[in-house]
């Protein structure tokens, strides 16, 4: 009896528990999939971001605020769709931006979003807003070392050491796919993995050039311990995400991009000071 | 009475030509373009093509001067049978003297190094010229190895730069290392050909050489123009940025630097029996031709005309060592390498222990003996040999050497004139009779 009291307690908490889980867990649950004109009647354009600022892309003011040319891009969206733009601001990870769109929680993630098969399979993108080439940033002296005479670029293009990545974004995917003797390490967000450069965890950091090159930007003194390494035949396609079924959203977004474009370009993106007092 | 004006009118530009490089007119004139070189005046740049084209005088006389001169040192030494004790005693002193400069370019800047640490300020400026130097992006690489650029190996070097397999080539491309092997050889050949057969132009190679040293006097009496300009544009390259990287730099290499400058010249009036002013002041004007031209071959002719007539060397460990020995024998680079990787071991956070100190000296003579035949930027490329051993980064060093190379490039010119020339005063010692060579 007790036993089948206790087990009938513990469905009940499953079950109320299972019933509360947030939509980015149960797929099942997801709102039925929208596209331009069910968007135009409810008369809101629902942008997934993430919850930490990602800088010269878009950040929070000190009121709480956001702003940036993605969030700017995403309002001229709304605008010209003529809706109301709600930001959801609150993904943990990008792969959460995604998850977001890919279960109807939002119609559309802009976070700096790389397209990779992963993703593909859940949610449509756009066409790229800005193209970058991925790029490591490496211990100079730990690439020397295992290089024993010959040029850098020979390690790098067969790392097999420790390769930090942000947890959670698209660079988990490429580093296992482009790096495959690596041992990939995850990190919480892009301070954690350079601290864990800098204090010899890993060796090498895996992800674009913008921001590879941010960090020495920023900081010149590690132009000396740390290198930069562009890889020329890989890119990451920064994409705004789209929910899968949202042909004709797409179609309206790429047209915006193609109007937009030169928007983004590395070079602005390095020259912003958005975002750089807050890292 | 027409032979004897023209040898007056020799002895005059000779005399005027010794007049105008007094050592007090050439350490005004050093101090006169170090001044407006520290000024930075917009018109220093004006200046450059008249260095540059002075430097071109020079060279007209440098290649058929050492192709006469060297066979006849050969013949000389052959003929009178010291050539082998010559040989032994060049050798001894040049072992002597690697060792001896190898030594003291490790314990120097070691001491400086492992007491001067660089604070945080000067890691940022280093860094930052870092950046721009390296454009930002260090290494470009593919993962898929069809898009991955060739991967160039390293210059064509090792004995095979020695080899003159086409003499025309080597005197048309100006490649003087392998013209100095050639007339080595040529001149043995001609020695012992001239004993069978008789046969021989020894005296026309002598008129070649008078006509070059003639040739090197008139354009001597520029030589205060041509240290003007060419050092001040040369230090006013040295912008503010690159001295606050410099000074980590530029303090052990002229405080090494300096004591192997006053070093040479002591050994030399020890030697010689000289006063050490004397020396220093005949000395001066060859070391600073080198430091302004920054060419060490060019000051050949003039470090051999001041050993043999102004502190009477013997003829023959000058005329045998002078032209092979700048030519090959790089103490300045032994220095420079020595100190470009204690630097970027200090920058990197490496430490240097008693071993790795011996290391370094062995790699930096070997690698300095990579650079013959190379100069500028292309004489950085073996201090990859040195660095890469103790796990230090080439591609980092390259751009900060390249900042400072403007005053590291004088300073490196200045030692491989100056101890070269201390060599055949220790090998050979003071003539016992006055040289007639440059009269005839």
């Amino acid at each position: 009896m007790i036993v089948r009291t206790l087990c009938g307690a513990v469905a009940l908490v499953s079950w109320i528990g299972l019933w509360n889980v947030p939509a980015v867990a149960q797929p099942s649950e997801a709102a039925a999939p929208r596209d331009l004109k069910s968007i135009v009647d409810a008369q809101v354009l629902r942008v997934a971001l993430t919850r930490f600022d990602l800088p010269s892309f878009h950040v929070r003011g000190p009121d709480g605020r956001l702003f940036g040319p993605e969030i700017e891009m995403a309002q001229q969206i709304g605008g010209a769709l003529g809706v109301g733009v709600e930001f959801i601001d609150s993904a943990e990870s990008f792969d959460t931006v995604v998850d977001y769109v890919a279960v109807g929680r939002a119609d559309i993630g802009v976070s700096k979003l790389s397209q990779t098969y992963n993703r593909l399979k859940r949610v449509r993108f756009s066409e790229p807003y800005v193209t970058l080439r991925h790029a490591l940033l490496f211990n100079r002296l730990a690439i020397a070392r295992v290089a024993a005479g010959r040029p850098p670029a020979v390690v790098l293009q067969k790392y097999a050491g420790r390769l930090g990545v942000i947890g959670g974004s698209a660079y988990v995917d490429f580093a296992s796919r482009n790096f495959p003797d690596a041992t990939v390490v995850e990190a919480r967000n892009w301070d954690t993995a350079i601290e864990n450069l800098l204090s010899g965890n890993v060796d090498a950091l895996y992800r674009d050039e913008f921001e590879i090159r941010r960090v020495l930007k920023n900081k010149p003194a590690l132009n000396v311990q740390l290198g930069s390494a562009v890889i020329v035949d890989q890119n990451a396609l920064l994409s705004v995400a789209i929910c899968d079924t949202c042909s004709k959203l797409q179609q309206f977004i790429n047209y915006h991009i193609g109007v937009t474009r030169g928007a983004f370009t590395l070079k602005k993106l390095l020259d912003s000071d958005l975002g750089k007092s807050a890292r | 009475m027409k032979a004897a004006t023209a040898v007056g009118r020799d002895n005059s530009l000779k005399a005027l030509s010794r007049s105008i490089n007094r050592p007090a007119i050439t350490i005004a004139a050093i101090v006169l373009a170090l001044a407006l070189g520290a000024m930075r005046l917009p018109f220093l740049e004006y200046l450059r093509p008249v260095g540059d084209f002075y430097i071109a005088l020079l060279q007209i006389c440098v290649l058929p001067f050492l192709l006469a001169t060297i066979p006849l040192a050969v013949r000389s030494a052959m003929a009178s049978g010291s050539a082998p004790g010559v040989l032994k005693s060049l050798l001894f002193w040049v072992l002597m003297t690697v060792v001896a400069v190898a030594a003291v370019s490790v314990t120097i800047p070691s001491l400086f190094f492992s007491y001067a640490l660089p604070d945080e300020q000067m890691m940022n400026n280093i860094g930052a010229l870092l950046g721009r130097s390296a454009d930002s992006v260090d290494v470009e690489f593919a993962i898929d190895a069809r898009h991955a650029a060739e991967i160039k190996g390293a210059a064509e070097g090792g004995i095979f730069a020695l080899i003159p397999t086409n003499i025309f080539a080597s005197l048309s491309s100006n490649d003087s290392v392998r013209v100095l092997v050639f007339a080595a050889i040529f001149g043995v050949g001609m020695v012992l050909t001239e004993r069978e057969s008789g046969q021989s132009i020894f005296e026309a190679l002598r008129h070649i050489q008078a006509v070059c040293v003639l040739i090197f006097d008139w354009f001597s009496l520029l030589v205060p123009i041509g240290i003007v300009a060419l050092v001040a544009p040369q230090v006013a390259r040295l912008g503010p940025d690159a001295f606050t990287a410099l000074t980590f730099f530029a303090y052990p290499l002229l405080a090494t630097g300096a004591v192997l400058l006053l070093a040479a010249p002591l050994f030399c009036a020890f030697a010689l029996g000289a006063s050490p002013g004397s020396v220093f002041g005949a000395l001066l004007k060859p070391v600073m031709l080198g430091a302004s031209t920054r060419n060490s071959l060019v000051c050949v002719p003039l470090a051999l005309e001041t050993l043999k007539n102004d502190l009477k060397v013997k003829d023959e460990p000058c005329d045998l060592y002078i032209p092979i020995g700048i030519a090959t024998i790089r103490f300045g680079t032994i220095l420079y390498f020595v100190i470009a990787t204690l630097f970027m071991g200090t920058l990197m956070g490496r430490q240097f222990n008693v071993i790795d100190l011996g290391l370094l000296a062995v790699f930096s003579v070997g690698a300095s003996f990579a650079t013959i035949g190379l100069s500028g930027i292309a004489a950085l490329a073996p201090l990859a040999i040195v660095l890469r051993p103790f796990g230090l980064s080439y591609e980092v060093a390259v751009p900060l050497m390249i900042i400072i190379d403007p005053l590291a490039e004088m300073v490196r010119t200045m030692l491989n004139v100056a101890i070269n020339c201390m060599i055949p005063s220790l090998a050979g010692g003071r003539a016992a009779m006055p040289t007639t060579q440059s009269a005839q």
